[in-house]
Protein backbone atom coordinates (compact mmCIF):
# COMPACT_ATOMS: atom_id res chain seq x y z
CA UNK A 1 0.00 0.00 0.00
CA UNK A 2 2.74 2.98 1.33
CA UNK A 3 4.92 2.53 -1.91
CA UNK A 4 1.69 3.02 -4.43
CA UNK A 5 1.20 5.80 -2.41
CA UNK A 6 4.38 6.79 -2.93
CA UNK A 7 4.32 6.52 -6.41
CA UNK A 8 1.25 8.21 -7.10
CA UNK A 9 2.60 11.15 -4.83
CA UNK A 10 5.24 10.87 -7.44
CA UNK A 11 2.84 10.73 -10.47
CA UNK A 12 1.29 13.51 -9.07
CA UNK A 13 4.26 15.94 -8.55
CA UNK A 14 5.58 15.23 -11.90
CA UNK A 15 2.16 16.07 -13.83
CA UNK A 16 1.91 19.31 -11.35
CA UNK A 17 3.09 21.41 -13.83
CA UNK A 18 6.66 22.83 -14.47
CA UNK A 19 9.51 22.01 -12.63
CA UNK A 20 9.49 24.83 -9.68
CA UNK A 21 13.12 25.03 -9.93
CA UNK A 22 12.62 25.93 -13.75
CA UNK A 23 11.90 29.63 -13.02
CA UNK A 24 13.68 29.41 -9.10
CA UNK A 25 16.92 31.65 -10.61
CA UNK A 26 14.74 34.37 -12.37
CA UNK A 27 12.08 34.72 -9.13
CA UNK A 28 14.73 34.53 -6.70
CA UNK A 29 16.76 37.46 -8.29
CA UNK A 30 13.82 39.53 -8.31
CA UNK A 31 14.47 42.05 -6.21
CA UNK A 32 11.86 42.23 -2.93
CA UNK A 33 9.57 45.77 -2.72
CA UNK A 34 6.78 46.70 -0.89
CA UNK A 35 3.29 47.98 -3.01
CA UNK A 36 3.83 50.97 -1.18
CA UNK A 37 7.37 51.62 -2.82
CA UNK A 38 6.27 50.50 -6.05
CA UNK A 39 3.45 53.36 -6.02
CA UNK A 40 5.80 56.06 -4.65
CA UNK A 41 8.17 54.68 -7.63
CA UNK A 42 5.13 55.14 -9.91
CA UNK A 43 4.36 58.82 -8.61
CA UNK A 44 7.90 60.40 -8.40
CA UNK A 45 8.08 59.31 -12.61
CA UNK A 46 5.04 61.20 -12.82
CA UNK A 47 5.73 64.08 -11.03
CA UNK A 48 9.28 64.68 -12.42
CA UNK A 49 9.58 67.96 -14.12
CA UNK A 50 11.97 69.59 -16.74
CA UNK A 51 12.19 71.88 -19.07
CA UNK A 52 12.63 71.21 -23.23
CA UNK A 53 15.63 73.02 -24.64
CA UNK A 54 16.14 73.21 -27.93
CA UNK A 55 18.51 70.38 -28.86
CA UNK A 56 15.76 68.20 -27.41
CA UNK A 57 13.85 68.78 -29.68
CA UNK A 58 15.74 66.85 -32.50
CA UNK A 59 17.08 63.00 -32.71
CA UNK A 60 20.50 63.02 -33.81
CA UNK A 61 19.96 59.45 -34.92
CA UNK A 62 16.68 59.99 -37.08
CA UNK A 63 16.04 62.36 -39.59
CA UNK A 64 12.40 61.95 -39.60
CA UNK A 65 11.92 62.68 -35.92
CA UNK A 66 8.71 64.69 -34.66
CA UNK A 67 9.08 66.28 -31.55
CA UNK A 68 5.79 66.29 -28.90
CA UNK A 69 7.25 69.56 -27.29
CA UNK A 70 7.96 72.96 -27.45
CA UNK A 71 11.58 74.53 -26.50
CA UNK A 72 11.46 75.75 -23.53
CA UNK A 73 8.49 74.10 -22.49
CA UNK A 74 7.98 72.97 -18.81
CA UNK A 75 6.72 69.56 -18.51
CA UNK A 76 5.51 67.38 -15.47
CA UNK A 77 5.79 63.49 -15.90
CA UNK A 78 8.78 61.50 -17.26
CA UNK A 79 8.09 61.35 -21.58
CA UNK A 80 7.52 58.71 -23.51
CA UNK A 81 10.11 56.43 -25.10
CA UNK A 82 9.72 53.61 -26.84
CA UNK A 83 11.29 50.93 -25.73
CA UNK A 84 13.18 53.55 -23.10
CA UNK A 85 13.83 52.79 -19.29
CA UNK A 86 15.47 55.62 -17.86
CA UNK A 87 14.30 56.87 -14.53
CA UNK A 88 14.14 60.17 -13.49
CA UNK A 89 17.99 61.08 -13.19
CA UNK A 90 19.21 58.89 -15.95
CA UNK A 91 17.00 60.75 -17.76
CA UNK A 92 17.79 64.03 -16.47
CA UNK A 93 21.85 63.31 -17.87
CA UNK A 94 20.16 62.70 -21.10
CA UNK A 95 18.46 65.58 -21.49
CA UNK A 96 21.63 67.66 -19.98
CA UNK A 97 23.60 65.64 -22.64
CA UNK A 98 21.26 67.21 -25.71
CA UNK A 99 19.26 63.84 -26.23
CA UNK A 100 15.96 63.89 -27.68
CA UNK A 101 13.16 63.83 -25.40
CA UNK A 102 10.98 60.77 -26.02
CA UNK A 103 10.46 59.64 -29.06
CA UNK A 104 7.19 56.90 -30.60
CA UNK A 105 7.70 53.47 -32.16
CA UNK A 106 6.86 55.13 -35.73
CA UNK A 107 10.94 56.15 -35.49
CA UNK A 108 12.06 52.76 -34.10
CA UNK A 109 13.78 52.57 -31.07
CA UNK A 110 16.09 55.40 -30.98
CA UNK A 111 19.17 55.49 -29.08
CA UNK A 112 19.44 59.09 -29.10
CA UNK A 113 16.36 59.76 -27.44
CA UNK A 114 15.69 59.61 -23.48
CA UNK A 115 12.45 58.60 -21.53
CA UNK A 116 10.39 55.46 -20.86
CA UNK A 117 7.81 52.74 -22.63
CA UNK A 118 4.61 51.39 -21.22
CA UNK A 119 6.64 48.15 -19.74
CA UNK A 120 10.03 49.98 -18.72
CA UNK A 121 7.46 52.38 -16.67
CA UNK A 122 6.71 49.04 -14.70
CA UNK A 123 9.49 47.55 -14.37
CA UNK A 124 10.71 50.82 -12.50
CA UNK A 125 8.43 50.90 -10.60
CA UNK A 126 8.64 47.41 -9.58
CA UNK A 127 12.50 48.22 -8.83
CA UNK A 128 14.04 46.59 -11.75
CA UNK A 129 17.67 47.56 -12.53
CA UNK A 130 17.07 50.17 -15.07
CA UNK A 131 20.47 48.86 -16.77
CA UNK A 132 18.65 46.97 -19.28
CA UNK A 133 14.92 46.91 -20.70
CA UNK A 134 14.46 42.98 -19.84
CA UNK A 135 10.36 42.44 -19.95
CA UNK A 136 8.33 43.96 -22.29
CA UNK A 137 4.39 43.19 -22.21
CA UNK A 138 4.68 39.54 -23.81
CA UNK A 139 6.95 38.38 -21.05
CA UNK A 140 6.25 39.97 -17.90
CA UNK A 141 4.37 37.15 -17.26
CA UNK A 142 8.07 35.80 -16.18
CA UNK A 143 7.84 38.07 -13.19
CA UNK A 144 4.64 38.28 -12.68
CA UNK A 145 1.57 35.58 -11.94
CA UNK A 146 -2.20 35.89 -12.67
CA UNK A 147 -3.91 36.91 -9.53
CA UNK A 148 -6.51 34.26 -8.39
CA UNK A 149 -8.65 36.75 -6.31
CA UNK A 150 -11.57 39.02 -7.62
CA UNK A 151 -9.88 41.14 -9.68
CA UNK A 152 -12.84 43.71 -9.79
CA UNK A 153 -12.38 43.81 -6.13
CA UNK A 154 -9.31 42.73 -4.70
CA UNK A 155 -6.50 44.23 -6.59
CA UNK A 156 -4.07 45.74 -4.58
CA UNK A 157 -1.67 48.65 -5.21
CA UNK A 158 1.34 47.70 -7.81
CA UNK A 159 -0.51 45.01 -9.43
CA UNK A 160 -0.68 46.18 -13.37
CA UNK A 161 -3.16 45.41 -15.94
CA UNK A 162 -1.40 44.19 -18.56
CA UNK A 163 -2.10 43.21 -22.73
CA UNK A 164 0.59 41.04 -23.95
CA UNK A 165 1.59 42.71 -26.96
CA UNK A 166 0.28 46.18 -26.50
CA UNK A 167 0.12 48.44 -23.20
CA UNK A 168 0.57 47.61 -19.52
CA UNK A 169 -0.68 50.16 -16.66
CA UNK A 170 -0.02 50.16 -12.87
CA UNK A 171 -3.32 49.78 -11.38
CA UNK A 172 -3.03 52.52 -7.83
CA UNK A 173 -6.33 51.67 -6.30
CA UNK A 174 -10.42 51.51 -6.61
CA UNK A 175 -12.50 54.57 -6.53
CA UNK A 176 -15.83 54.92 -4.76
CA UNK A 177 -17.70 55.30 -7.86
CA UNK A 178 -16.36 52.02 -9.33
CA UNK A 179 -13.46 53.35 -11.53
CA UNK A 180 -9.80 52.44 -11.04
CA UNK A 181 -6.33 54.50 -10.71
CA UNK A 182 -4.04 53.69 -12.80
CA UNK A 183 -0.22 55.46 -13.66
CA UNK A 184 1.44 54.43 -16.80
CA UNK A 185 3.75 55.89 -19.46
CA UNK A 186 1.17 56.72 -22.23
CA UNK A 187 2.79 57.15 -25.76
CA UNK A 188 -0.65 59.11 -26.53
CA UNK A 189 0.22 61.59 -23.34
CA UNK A 190 3.15 61.53 -24.36
CA UNK A 191 3.98 61.09 -21.04
CA UNK A 192 4.10 59.22 -17.57
CA UNK A 193 0.53 60.21 -16.03
CA UNK A 194 -1.31 58.81 -12.95
CA UNK A 195 -5.00 59.00 -13.98
CA UNK A 196 -8.84 57.26 -13.21
CA UNK A 197 -9.86 55.06 -15.75
CA UNK A 198 -13.55 53.30 -16.31
CA UNK A 199 -12.85 50.13 -16.90
CA UNK A 200 -13.82 49.59 -20.29
CA UNK A 201 -10.28 50.90 -21.46
CA UNK A 202 -9.15 47.68 -19.88
CA UNK A 203 -11.44 45.06 -21.84
CA UNK A 204 -9.12 42.18 -23.40
CA UNK A 205 -6.20 43.30 -20.11
CA UNK A 206 -4.66 40.75 -17.83
CA UNK A 207 -4.04 41.62 -13.92
CA UNK A 208 -0.79 40.01 -12.66
CA UNK A 209 0.93 40.62 -9.79
CA UNK A 210 4.66 41.40 -9.27
CA UNK A 211 6.39 37.65 -7.88
CA UNK A 212 9.31 40.24 -6.20
CA UNK A 213 6.36 42.07 -4.00
CA UNK A 214 7.10 41.72 -0.35
CA UNK A 215 3.86 42.07 1.38
CA UNK B 1 -24.77 5.43 4.68
CA UNK B 2 -26.91 8.05 2.89
CA UNK B 3 -29.29 6.68 0.15
CA UNK B 4 -28.45 8.25 -3.26
CA UNK B 5 -32.05 9.16 -3.15
CA UNK B 6 -31.98 11.29 0.33
CA UNK B 7 -29.14 13.33 -1.11
CA UNK B 8 -31.12 13.70 -4.39
CA UNK B 9 -34.32 15.22 -2.06
CA UNK B 10 -32.26 17.56 0.16
CA UNK B 11 -30.08 18.89 -2.92
CA UNK B 12 -33.92 19.47 -4.72
CA UNK B 13 -34.89 20.85 -1.08
CA UNK B 14 -31.86 23.12 -0.59
CA UNK B 15 -30.39 24.13 -3.12
CA UNK B 16 -33.04 26.98 -3.91
CA UNK B 17 -31.66 28.01 -0.95
CA UNK B 18 -28.33 28.11 -1.52
CA UNK B 19 -27.93 29.75 -4.66
CA UNK B 20 -28.81 33.52 -5.28
CA UNK B 21 -32.34 33.28 -4.29
CA UNK B 22 -33.66 34.37 -7.57
CA UNK B 23 -37.36 34.00 -7.13
CA UNK B 24 -36.70 36.69 -3.85
CA UNK B 25 -34.74 38.55 -6.44
CA UNK B 26 -37.63 38.61 -9.21
CA UNK B 27 -40.25 41.27 -7.25
CA UNK B 28 -37.00 43.55 -7.32
CA UNK B 29 -37.06 43.48 -10.98
CA UNK B 30 -38.53 45.49 -13.22
CA UNK B 31 -39.07 45.72 -17.02
CA UNK B 32 -37.28 48.39 -18.95
CA UNK B 33 -37.35 49.64 -21.64
CA UNK B 34 -34.20 48.96 -24.13
CA UNK B 35 -33.11 51.34 -26.55
CA UNK B 36 -31.85 50.17 -29.90
CA UNK B 37 -28.97 51.22 -31.94
CA UNK B 38 -30.44 54.34 -33.71
CA UNK B 39 -27.62 55.10 -36.25
CA UNK B 40 -24.32 54.87 -36.83
CA UNK B 41 -21.67 57.78 -38.41
CA UNK B 42 -18.87 56.22 -40.06
CA UNK B 43 -15.63 58.43 -40.81
CA UNK B 44 -12.77 57.45 -42.71
CA UNK B 45 -9.74 57.00 -41.11
CA UNK B 46 -6.24 57.36 -42.63
CA UNK B 47 -3.27 55.62 -41.10
CA UNK B 48 -0.27 57.36 -39.81
CA UNK B 49 3.09 55.79 -42.07
CA UNK B 50 6.62 55.81 -41.08
CA UNK B 51 7.32 58.40 -43.95
CA UNK B 52 4.39 61.10 -43.67
CA UNK B 53 4.86 64.64 -42.92
CA UNK B 54 3.20 66.99 -42.03
CA UNK B 55 2.74 68.14 -45.86
CA UNK B 56 1.51 64.76 -46.67
CA UNK B 57 -1.15 64.68 -43.65
CA UNK B 58 -2.53 67.51 -44.98
CA UNK B 59 -3.71 66.07 -48.53
CA UNK B 60 -6.35 64.20 -46.97
CA UNK B 61 -8.46 66.43 -44.34
CA UNK B 62 -11.71 64.95 -44.24
CA UNK B 63 -10.23 61.89 -43.00
CA UNK B 64 -9.19 61.23 -39.37
CA UNK B 65 -5.72 59.90 -38.83
CA UNK B 66 -4.75 57.07 -36.78
CA UNK B 67 -1.18 55.56 -35.45
CA UNK B 68 -1.26 51.38 -35.21
CA UNK B 69 1.40 51.43 -32.59
CA UNK B 70 3.90 48.81 -32.36
CA UNK B 71 4.16 45.90 -29.80
CA UNK B 72 4.44 47.65 -26.40
CA UNK B 73 2.92 50.72 -28.26
CA UNK B 74 -0.67 51.25 -28.37
CA UNK B 75 -2.53 52.51 -31.12
CA UNK B 76 -3.43 56.14 -31.38
CA UNK B 77 -5.76 58.40 -32.74
CA UNK B 78 -9.32 60.17 -32.04
CA UNK B 79 -10.10 60.35 -28.49
CA UNK B 80 -12.03 62.95 -27.86
CA UNK B 81 -14.98 64.28 -29.03
CA UNK B 82 -18.30 66.35 -27.94
CA UNK B 83 -21.38 67.44 -30.10
CA UNK B 84 -22.65 70.75 -30.95
CA UNK B 85 -26.12 72.27 -30.20
CA UNK B 86 -27.50 71.32 -33.96
CA UNK B 87 -26.26 67.87 -34.04
CA UNK B 88 -22.74 68.72 -35.14
CA UNK B 89 -19.67 67.04 -34.31
CA UNK B 90 -16.19 68.02 -33.16
CA UNK B 91 -13.94 65.20 -32.56
CA UNK B 92 -9.96 65.25 -31.88
CA UNK B 93 -7.34 64.20 -34.35
CA UNK B 94 -4.11 64.59 -32.05
CA UNK B 95 -1.97 63.31 -34.67
CA UNK B 96 -2.40 66.29 -37.30
CA UNK B 97 -2.36 68.81 -34.39
CA UNK B 98 -6.73 69.48 -34.93
CA UNK B 99 -10.47 69.58 -34.49
CA UNK B 100 -12.05 68.11 -36.64
CA UNK B 101 -15.46 69.47 -37.46
CA UNK B 102 -18.38 66.80 -39.03
CA UNK B 103 -22.08 67.68 -39.67
CA UNK B 104 -24.94 65.87 -37.67
CA UNK B 105 -24.87 63.22 -40.84
CA UNK B 106 -21.25 62.68 -40.80
CA UNK B 107 -19.87 64.61 -43.40
CA UNK B 108 -16.74 66.69 -42.96
CA UNK B 109 -16.88 70.18 -43.22
CA UNK B 110 -13.83 71.92 -41.81
CA UNK B 111 -10.78 71.44 -39.38
CA UNK B 112 -9.20 73.44 -36.72
CA UNK B 113 -5.63 73.79 -36.46
CA UNK B 114 -5.32 74.07 -33.10
CA UNK B 115 -1.36 73.46 -33.39
CA UNK B 116 -1.49 70.53 -30.40
CA UNK B 117 -2.39 67.33 -30.12
CA UNK B 118 -5.90 66.95 -28.04
CA UNK B 119 -7.26 63.93 -26.68
CA UNK B 120 -10.77 65.14 -25.15
CA UNK B 121 -12.75 68.06 -25.64
CA UNK B 122 -15.57 69.46 -23.51
CA UNK B 123 -18.85 71.87 -25.05
CA UNK B 124 -20.00 74.29 -22.28
CA UNK B 125 -22.21 77.22 -22.39
CA UNK B 126 -22.69 79.22 -25.61
CA UNK B 127 -20.80 77.32 -27.79
CA UNK B 128 -17.60 77.67 -25.98
CA UNK B 129 -15.09 74.07 -26.26
CA UNK B 130 -12.57 73.41 -23.92
CA UNK B 131 -9.86 71.54 -25.83
CA UNK B 132 -7.28 69.41 -23.25
CA UNK B 133 -3.56 69.07 -24.98
CA UNK B 134 -3.00 65.27 -24.51
CA UNK B 135 0.48 66.08 -23.50
CA UNK B 136 0.10 68.64 -20.61
CA UNK B 137 -3.61 68.34 -19.45
CA UNK B 138 -3.79 71.80 -19.95
CA UNK B 139 -7.17 73.41 -21.28
CA UNK B 140 -7.70 75.60 -24.33
CA UNK B 141 -10.88 77.51 -24.89
CA UNK B 142 -11.89 78.40 -28.57
CA UNK B 143 -15.49 78.94 -29.91
CA UNK B 144 -17.71 77.64 -32.21
CA UNK B 145 -16.10 78.57 -35.12
CA UNK B 146 -12.37 77.12 -33.76
CA UNK B 147 -10.83 80.67 -32.92
CA UNK B 148 -8.96 80.87 -29.77
CA UNK B 149 -10.55 82.70 -26.47
CA UNK B 150 -9.42 83.65 -23.17
CA UNK B 151 -9.39 80.75 -20.94
CA UNK B 152 -9.76 82.63 -17.67
CA UNK B 153 -13.48 81.60 -16.65
CA UNK B 154 -14.08 79.12 -18.83
CA UNK B 155 -14.28 75.89 -16.61
CA UNK B 156 -15.76 72.29 -16.98
CA UNK B 157 -18.63 71.68 -15.14
CA UNK B 158 -18.91 70.19 -12.44
CA UNK B 159 -19.51 66.20 -12.37
CA UNK B 160 -22.85 64.60 -10.17
CA UNK B 161 -20.48 62.45 -7.38
CA UNK B 162 -21.55 58.85 -7.85
CA UNK B 163 -20.91 55.76 -5.64
CA UNK B 164 -21.06 51.85 -5.87
CA UNK B 165 -22.35 50.83 -2.71
CA UNK B 166 -22.74 47.02 -3.94
CA UNK B 167 -22.47 44.17 -6.56
CA UNK B 168 -26.21 45.28 -7.66
CA UNK B 169 -26.45 49.19 -6.20
CA UNK B 170 -25.29 52.68 -6.19
CA UNK B 171 -26.09 56.02 -5.77
CA UNK B 172 -26.11 59.13 -7.90
CA UNK B 173 -25.76 62.76 -5.73
CA UNK B 174 -27.39 65.28 -8.18
CA UNK B 175 -27.13 68.87 -8.06
CA UNK B 176 -30.41 71.04 -8.34
CA UNK B 177 -30.34 72.28 -12.13
CA UNK B 178 -33.84 74.34 -13.30
CA UNK B 179 -37.46 72.94 -11.62
CA UNK B 180 -35.47 69.63 -10.81
CA UNK B 181 -34.64 69.92 -6.99
CA UNK B 182 -31.87 67.12 -6.92
CA UNK B 183 -30.81 64.82 -4.52
CA UNK B 184 -29.74 61.05 -4.27
CA UNK B 185 -30.60 58.92 -7.03
CA UNK B 186 -31.01 55.21 -6.29
CA UNK B 187 -29.20 52.95 -8.97
CA UNK B 188 -30.42 49.44 -8.39
CA UNK B 189 -29.31 46.55 -10.61
CA UNK B 190 -30.32 43.56 -10.57
CA UNK B 191 -29.49 40.95 -12.87
CA UNK B 192 -28.88 37.42 -12.54
CA UNK B 193 -25.01 36.42 -12.95
CA UNK B 194 -23.80 40.13 -13.21
CA UNK B 195 -22.06 42.64 -11.07
CA UNK B 196 -22.13 46.17 -10.81
CA UNK B 197 -18.49 47.50 -11.32
CA UNK B 198 -18.60 51.43 -11.59
CA UNK B 199 -21.01 54.42 -12.05
CA UNK B 200 -20.44 57.46 -14.28
CA UNK B 201 -22.78 60.58 -14.51
CA UNK B 202 -22.70 61.29 -18.12
CA UNK B 203 -24.91 64.49 -17.56
CA UNK B 204 -28.43 65.64 -16.19
CA UNK B 205 -30.83 67.71 -18.30
CA UNK B 206 -32.75 70.74 -17.82
CA UNK B 207 -35.72 68.50 -16.88
CA UNK B 208 -33.67 66.79 -14.10
CA UNK B 209 -33.53 63.77 -15.95
CA UNK B 210 -29.94 62.05 -15.42
CA UNK B 211 -27.82 59.83 -18.13
CA UNK B 212 -25.88 57.47 -15.77
CA UNK B 213 -23.24 54.97 -17.65
CA UNK B 214 -22.91 51.57 -15.79
CA UNK B 215 -19.98 49.03 -15.92
CA UNK B 216 -20.93 45.62 -15.25
CA UNK B 217 -18.94 42.02 -15.13
CA UNK B 218 -20.41 38.83 -15.34
CA UNK B 219 -19.77 36.40 -12.23
CA UNK B 220 -17.13 33.97 -12.25
CA UNK B 221 -13.86 33.25 -13.64
CA UNK B 222 -12.51 35.10 -16.35
CA UNK B 223 -9.38 34.51 -18.64
CA UNK B 224 -9.22 38.47 -19.23
CA UNK B 225 -11.05 41.74 -17.90
CA UNK B 226 -14.80 41.25 -19.20
CA UNK B 227 -17.40 43.44 -18.67
CA UNK B 228 -20.80 45.40 -20.19
CA UNK B 229 -21.82 48.78 -20.47
CA UNK B 230 -25.26 50.27 -20.21
CA UNK B 231 -26.52 53.75 -20.32
CA UNK B 232 -29.54 54.44 -18.32
CA UNK B 233 -31.68 57.39 -18.05
CA UNK B 234 -33.61 58.39 -15.05
CA UNK B 235 -36.24 60.88 -14.53
CA UNK B 236 -36.21 63.58 -12.25
CA UNK B 237 -38.28 61.70 -9.78
CA UNK B 238 -35.78 58.91 -9.42
CA UNK B 239 -37.81 56.21 -12.02
CA UNK B 240 -35.35 54.43 -14.78
CA UNK B 241 -37.15 55.12 -18.18
CA UNK B 242 -34.99 53.30 -20.28
CA UNK B 243 -31.48 51.42 -20.83
CA UNK B 244 -29.25 51.01 -23.62
CA UNK B 245 -27.60 47.54 -23.35
CA UNK B 246 -25.51 47.07 -26.58
CA UNK B 247 -22.70 49.22 -26.26
CA UNK B 248 -19.74 47.67 -27.95
CA UNK B 249 -16.83 48.26 -25.95
CA UNK B 250 -14.06 46.74 -28.59
CA UNK B 251 -11.84 49.70 -29.27
CA UNK B 252 -9.07 50.12 -31.54
CA UNK B 253 -8.46 52.97 -29.93
CA UNK B 254 -9.54 53.65 -26.31
CA UNK B 255 -11.39 56.58 -25.86
CA UNK B 256 -11.48 59.32 -23.54
CA UNK B 257 -14.72 60.90 -24.09
CA UNK B 258 -16.54 57.69 -24.75
CA UNK B 259 -19.67 58.79 -24.39
CA UNK B 260 -21.79 61.88 -24.77
CA UNK B 261 -25.51 62.78 -23.99
CA UNK B 262 -27.08 65.79 -26.07
CA UNK B 263 -31.16 66.32 -25.90
CA UNK B 264 -31.76 62.83 -24.93
CA UNK B 265 -29.91 61.47 -27.86
CA UNK B 266 -26.14 59.30 -26.45
CA UNK B 267 -23.21 59.00 -28.55
CA UNK B 268 -20.35 56.95 -28.28
CA UNK B 269 -17.44 57.26 -30.16
CA UNK B 270 -15.56 53.84 -31.14
CA UNK B 271 -12.47 54.27 -33.20
CA UNK B 272 -11.54 50.80 -34.74
CA UNK B 273 -8.82 50.27 -37.19
CA UNK B 274 -10.56 51.11 -40.91
CA UNK B 275 -12.86 54.06 -39.18
CA UNK B 276 -13.77 56.28 -36.85
CA UNK B 277 -17.75 55.31 -35.64
CA UNK B 278 -20.18 57.57 -33.67
CA UNK B 279 -23.00 55.41 -32.35
CA UNK B 280 -25.99 57.17 -31.77
CA UNK B 281 -29.02 55.86 -29.66
CA UNK B 282 -32.57 58.20 -29.02
CA UNK B 283 -33.52 57.59 -25.73
CA UNK B 284 -36.38 59.74 -26.77
CA UNK B 285 -38.18 57.53 -28.63
CA UNK B 286 -41.23 55.25 -27.47
CA UNK B 287 -40.24 52.49 -26.10
CA UNK B 288 -40.78 49.50 -28.05
CA UNK B 289 -38.91 46.89 -26.65
CA UNK B 290 -39.55 45.98 -23.42
CA UNK B 291 -37.20 43.24 -21.23
CA UNK B 292 -35.55 42.59 -18.16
Amino acid sequence: MLPRLLLLFMCIWLISGPHPHAQTGVIARLPPTTRAEIVARAEKLANHTWVCGAANLRASCSKRYLSDWRSGQHVTGLPYRWGGIDGPDEFDRKLEGGLAAGAHSRYGVLKCAAGVDCSGFVSLCWGLPASEHAYGTSSLREIAGKPKYNWYADMKPGDVLNKPGSHVVLFTGYNPDGTIGVCEASSSQARVVCRKSTWSRFKGYIPLQYKGIDD
Amino acid sequence: MIRPIRVFLLLLLCGPLMSDAPSGRRELEQKVCTIPLSKTLRIPVGTLGAQDTPESLAATPASLMISPGAADEPPDGPRGFDVLDDGSLLITDPLRSRVSYFDSHGEFRKAWKIGFPADSLTVIANGVVLVREASTGKFHTFDREGRARPTQGSALPEQAEARVLTGRSGTVRRPAIGSAPGGLLAVQFDRPGLTLLSLEVLGIDQKGDTYVALETTANGVAETVNLNKYVRRYSSDGSLLCEIADIPLDYYVPPVDELRVHKGMVYQLLTTSSEVRINVWDTNQLCSHLSH
